[in-house]
């Protein structure tokens, strides 16, 4: 199976479980056969889609303003960028408002968006309503999830989602500039990416 | 030794019987193979004139010299009694002969259908390697007998990380040629052994095979060809009798002397051309795990080998030396049916010949071989005779633990004299390099096997030692040190056991195949001060004390049971990248090459010419250039010899290029763009400015850098830190750079994450990255990121080491406009307009932008009608907006009616006037954030006019149009 490396970016404001998230998903289901990463900023994890596997390789970036003029690049060369914002905190909602438009504007084209609001588990105390986040989501053609990452809720979905709106590489055109190693299956063309 | 005629007329030849073997237990029964022979080849060596025993190093020479093909036609029609010189340049093992003709069979390029016109007119077993297109991989296309309805089949081979092996097949090699030759010998998968055209393998001297291999693919229409062919057609098709015959013909062929014999070696020719020394020890396994197929595939170790400069020839296959092969065999393996001589099969299946007793030592003064400048030639010089440590030579030193008394004098002797005459060893030849390479695998097996059967072997002598009337074990053992390593020139002795006493101990417990002292510390885990420095010589002698100590332990060492040897083989196969790293070493030192020339002619031009560059930035960004257009010359053209495909697994191959240039190219030229980055920073003054801001910085608390909670490093760890960042300037490869950078933030997770056992994400570990490089109060360190950035392997920008490259990159931007921060943010969006233009250059590949490409530089071009067009490169703020740089246009282009002339942005197909209030510098950064970067330009001109014209042929995206 071919093993396509796609860099996953994570922007939103400090302190909604951005690395919670994804320290969730990449331990869950501990796979012995990756090498550990040495940190929780920078993880992998491989999974299936199709007949390929995607490998992840989940860039965190720091949320705080001062490092803010740091996220580009972080997210560039990015297959997909997660959103996160915490359903509690209005105010980090209108943070990922203007990731959404800084991607737009200076984000790599094909870019997958998809948007997390976190602290699912913490409904009592909810400031962002599902409707108006998926609303806002559909309007710019962007995955939407809520999740939990204290009780795992919807962790595994998010990546499957984001598994399943990036292109298999067959049809995908020349996009040399992903880096992803192809070991490709028999017949197809053998152009190999770096 | 002393061997008489007799002995060396033994055959060898028995026919090995199949018997089911599980091919899981085919290292176990390796190891048994060789113990079984140790106390063959004891025997043998001790009582000399027994005729018993004698049959025995048959055996133990069959399969010892497994992959020692030579051709007798020679030895049979010129006539036997050569000088002994001629006997030596005929010694090319079937591995010289592929390596030296790999033009002719290995056609990487070659489609099916031309595959299938070259094999149709050759006879069965002949091969091609090439690579199919269906399939995608390598392939052996093999010319099928004529009792199959193909004619040719391809047999794909497996690129595993390291290793190369048929499909199907459990057995893997370092390279391609080991594989084929291997297949040469053992059919292994294959329905029948490859066979090598006659032209190949009769040729007498390398200087034939030259000829072979200039041919190239043309071979196999010329007419060396089909001369060959059609001179030996007889031959030929009694060889297809004999071949259905198979092992049931026990007659002996009357032409026995025209066909291909096999050269016996002494063990100084084992020495000699070490590349092979090592290889033909596999024999004994595909022996043992080939036997279960059918007996037309086993190998059948051919006696007919006359000593190489004495011993006249003599009628092959005799009755007498096949019961005593028979009686070898047996003994070797008692579960195996064995059938006497099958000289028919033999004789079509190239089978493998016996290294004789050392008895034929060339013991006269030989003068020394030219060396060239190069160090690595001293190393070679020196290195040679480890490498070339045979079975035999490991003998004697494994033995010798055993009597220190007769052991040999272990003091460093003068290099070892090599025959003049045997033209393998001339540096100037290209193949020089390639005899070089060994295979580890092989040395370790062999390390093992020894080591496993001395323990048998003691066993054994107890047993042994009143039926064969053989001198006790000890003093035997002894004897074999000096009998199987010195016979009458004390020279050889001293070649021989002098690398043996020095490696072979240390083959055990560390797999070190050929790497040298250099590489081999280049590995090292412990990356102190010594790590990269030019130990380009001799080993440090409390090495080899080392070395020598653990000699002690082999036998203990050996019994330790099965599994460790095979996990020592797997080790051992990180060899081949680093054989293919010297060989590209080697090459760009060679100023006969082109790639020699250019690596040369770069490296001295950067060293003398370093102010060349306008930036550290360019001058980095032509470096990393150079080298990645060095990478696909190598890639595209023949020069490197063999093809580095033919070597190195394909999605491997990038990687070692890589190293292999980091190795070549930034190695020599790391102090010169050291200290060139440091001058520009000097000069523009930002080196002043960094000191500044870090010094403020690191009088910084740390939630004043942005921690929140995490415990920072204390005083101790900091110097730790600084410890690690001091290691990592010294090196020159920025892949090792890197992973000692990642060792720093490992350091820095760990104290976080020890104080409070929760992981840390992005959020709290950045703050405390910068805290820690202000702590550190290194200003050297942004040069040392700025390298490391562009020069990485473009290829690791994504993964870990690229991620924490960016968040050390993004600290230290910090951390040099820390002043700056609190007053503006002019900094973070200047940061991010660079930071910006940093991955778009990386990732995407484009040509070397210019210095206006960065930062707070706008080209822009004034275009009047009179004049046509001049270009100025002006300083543009990030925010300044376009009403700002008419503004700036103006005054630099002297422009006495400014308002009516404004900013346009021309692009292929548009032009259009920018409006006062936009940004051109966030124009242009995101015009180059595109992903197709189309040629832009910035004019400044007259609103009215709109004829011009821009040429397209501008590489640079935002380079000014030449205006004629």
């Amino acid at each position: 199976m071919a093993i396509r490396e796609l860099k996953v970016c994570l922007l939103g404001d400090t302190g909604v479980g951005k690395s919670s998230i994804v320290c969730r998903f990449v331990q869950d289901h501990f796979d012995h056969n990756i090498s550990p990463t040495i940190g929780a900023s920078f993880l992998t994890k491989t999974v299936p889609c199709g007949n390929e596997l995607h490998k992840f390789l989940i860039w965190d970036t720091a949320g705080q303003e001062r490092f803010h003029s740091l996220a580009p690049m972080y997210y560039r060369g990015s297959a997909a960028a997660v959103i996160v914002y915490d359903i509690t905190k209005l105010d980090s909602f209108q943070t990922l408002k203007k990731w959404v438009k800084e991607l737009k504007e200076h984000g790599p084209e094909d870019i997958v968006v998809a948007i997390a609001g976190n602290k699912n588990d913490l409904g009592d105390i909810r400031e962002v309503p599902t409707k108006e986040a998926k609303e806002f989501a559909e309007s710019i053609a962007a995955i939407f999830i809520e999740t939990s990452a204290r009780n795992a809720v919807n962790v595994e979905e998010l990546f499957q989602k984001i598994s399943r709106q990036i292109p298999p590489l067959e049809n995908a055109e020349v996009d040399s500039n992903e880096s992803f190693k192809i070991t490709r299956p028999p017949p197809a063309s053998s152009r190999r990416c770096c | 030794m002393q061997h008489s005629s007799s002995d060396t007329k033994m055959a060898a030849d028995a026919l090995v019987q199949p018997c089911q073997m599980d091919r899981s237990g085919s290292f176990f029964k390796l190891i048994d193979t060789f113990s079984t022979e140790i106390s063959e080849l004891k025997q043998e060596m001790v009582q000399t004139a027994r005729e018993p025993d004698t049959k025995l190093l048959q055996g133990l020479e069959g399969e010892v010299s497994g992959l020692f093909l030579q051709s007798s036609v020679c030895t049979g029609a010129v006539g036997v009694r050569d000088s002994g010189y001629d006997s030596l340049r005929r010694r090319m093992s079937v591995l010289d002969r592929l390596t030296h003709t790999h033009s002719v069979w290995l056609l990487l390029s070659l489609s099916d259908e031309d595959a299938k016109c070259i094999l149709q007119p050759q006879p069965p077993g002949t091969f091609l390697v090439r690579r199919s297109s269906k399939l995608q991989k390598k392939v052996i296309s093999l010319r099928m007998d004529d009792s199959t309805p193909v004619t040719m089949r391809d047999f794909p081979v497996k690129e595993s990380q390291y290793t190369f092996s048929l499909e199907g097949s459990g057995i893997s090699f370092a390279d391609l040629f080991r594989l084929v030759a291997f297949c040469c010998i053992s059919r292994d998968v294959l329905p029948f052994t490859l066979k090598l055209p006659e032209a190949i393998s009769v040729a007498k001297t390398p200087s034939d095979l030259e000829e072979v291999a200039k041919l190239g693919i043309g071979f196999w229409e010329s007419d060396l060809c089909h001369k060959r062919r059609s001179s030996v057609s007889a031959r030929t098709a009694q060889d297809n009798t004999q071949q259905k015959l198979k092992q049931k013909s026990q007659e002996t062929s009357p032409k026995e002397e025209v066909h291909p014999i096999l050269c016996t070696r002494s063990p100084s020719q084992l020495e000699f051309s070490q590349s092979n020394g090592a290889l033909c020890f596999i024999n004994p396994l595909f022996l043992q795990t080939h036997r279960s197929d059918t007996a037309q595939t086993s190998v059948t170790p051919d006696d007919k080998t006359p000593l190489p400069d004495s011993i006249s020839p003599f009628p092959q296959g005799t009755s007498s030396t096949s019961p005593q092969n028979s009686g070898s065999i047996l003994r070797r393996n008692s579960n195996t049916k064995y059938t006497t001589n099958s000289r028919a099969k033999s004789a079509s299946r190239s089978p493998p010949p016996r290294p004789p007793p050392p008895r034929t030592v060339p013991h006269r003064p030989v003068p020394p071989r030219k060396q060239n400048s190069m160090p690595s030639a001293v190393v070679s010089w020196i290195k040679t005779p480890q490498e070339k440590s045979g079975l035999l030579g490991r003998l004697g030193s494994s033995f010798s633990s055993f009597s220190p008394p007769s052991s040999p004098p272990k003091k460093i002797s003068s290099p070892i004299p090599t025959p003049s005459s045997h033209p393998k060893r001339t540096p100037s030849q290209p193949d020089a390099e390639v005899h070089r390479c060994h295979l580890a695998l092989e040395d370790q097996t062999i390390e093992e096997a020894v080591s496993f059967s001395l323990a048998k072997l003691s066993l054994r002598n107890t047993a042994l030692e009143d039926g064969s009337g053989s001198p006790a074990g000890r003093e035997r053992l002894s004897d074999i040190s000096i009998s199987s390593t010195s016979s009458d020139s004390l020279d050889f002795n001293h070649s021989f056991l002098l690398p043996a006493a020095g490696t072979s101990p240390s083959r055990t417990g560390r797999a070190v195949g050929d790497s040298s002292p250099e590489e081999e510390e280049e590995e090292d885990e412990d990356y102190g001060v010594s790590v990269e420095s030019d130990q380009e010589s001799m080993e440090p002698p409390f090495k080899s004390k080392k070395r020598h100590s653990t000699g002690a332990f082999v036998l203990r060492r050996a019994l330790k049971g099965h599994l460790r040897k095979v996990s020592g083989v797997f080790n051992s196969l990180m060899t081949p990248e680093k054989r293919a790293i010297r060989r590209i070493s080697e090459q760009s030192r060679d100023k006969n090459t082109y790639f020699g020339c250019l690596v040369q002619d770069y490296v001295s031009f950067l060293q003398e010419n370093r102010g060349c560059h306008t930036s550290g930035l360019d001058l980095l960004q032509t470096l990393r250039q150079f080298m990645t257009q060095m990478k696909s010359y190598l890639l595209q053209s023949s020069e490197l010899d063999p093809p580095i495909e033919s070597l190195i697994p394909e999605d491997q191959i990038d990687q070692v290029l890589e190293k292999a240039m980091h190795k070549c190219i930034l190695k020599p030229l790391k102090p010169v763009v050291e200290a060139a980055l440091h001058d520009f920073q000097v000069r523009s003054g930002t080196w002043q400015q960094l000191k500044e801001n870090l010094a403020l910085a690191k009088t910084k608390q740390p939630a004043e850098m942005g921690v929140d909670g995490a415990m920072p490093p204390d005083p101790v760890a900091i110097e730790k830190i600084r410890h690690k960042f001091h290691n990592m300037s010294k090196m020159y490869s920025p892949e090792k750079k890197v992973s000692l950078l990642l060792r720093v933030c490992k350091l820095i997770y760990t104290i976080m994450e020890d104080n409070s056992g929760r992981m840390y994400g992005a959020d709290d570990f950045l703050p405390m990255l910068t805290y820690v490089l202000a702590q550190c109060d290194m200003p050297q360190l942004d040069t040392e990121i700025q390298y490391m950035m562009e020069l990485l392997d473009p290829s690791l920008l994504h993964g870990e080491g690229g991620y924490y490259l960016t968040s050390a990159y993004g600290a230290m931007s910090l951390i040099k406009n820390f002043q700056e921060e609190q007053a503006a943010r002019v900094l973070s969006s200047e940061t991010r307009n660079t930071l910006h233009q940093w991955h778009r250059r990386r990732t995407a590949q484009r040509t070397v932008p210019s210095v206006d490409d960065f930062q707070n530089y706008l080209r822009v071009a004034l275009q009047e009608p009179g004049s046509g067009c001049t270009a100025k490169t002006l300083q543009v703020r990030p925010y300044a907006t376009t009403e700002e740089v008419c503004h700036i246009c103006a005054e630099k282009f002297k422009v006495s009616d400014p308002d009516s002339h404004a900013l346009f942005l021309l692009t292929e197909e548009t032009t259009q006037q920018l409006a006062p209030d936009t940004h051109p510098q966030k124009i242009k950064a995101e015009l180059h954030s595109r992903p197709q970067v189309q040629p832009f330009y910035f004019v400044y001109r007259r609103i009215q006019n709109l004829n011009l014209t821009v040429p397209t042929d501008q590489l640079n995206g935002n380079s000014v149009p030449k205006c004629a």
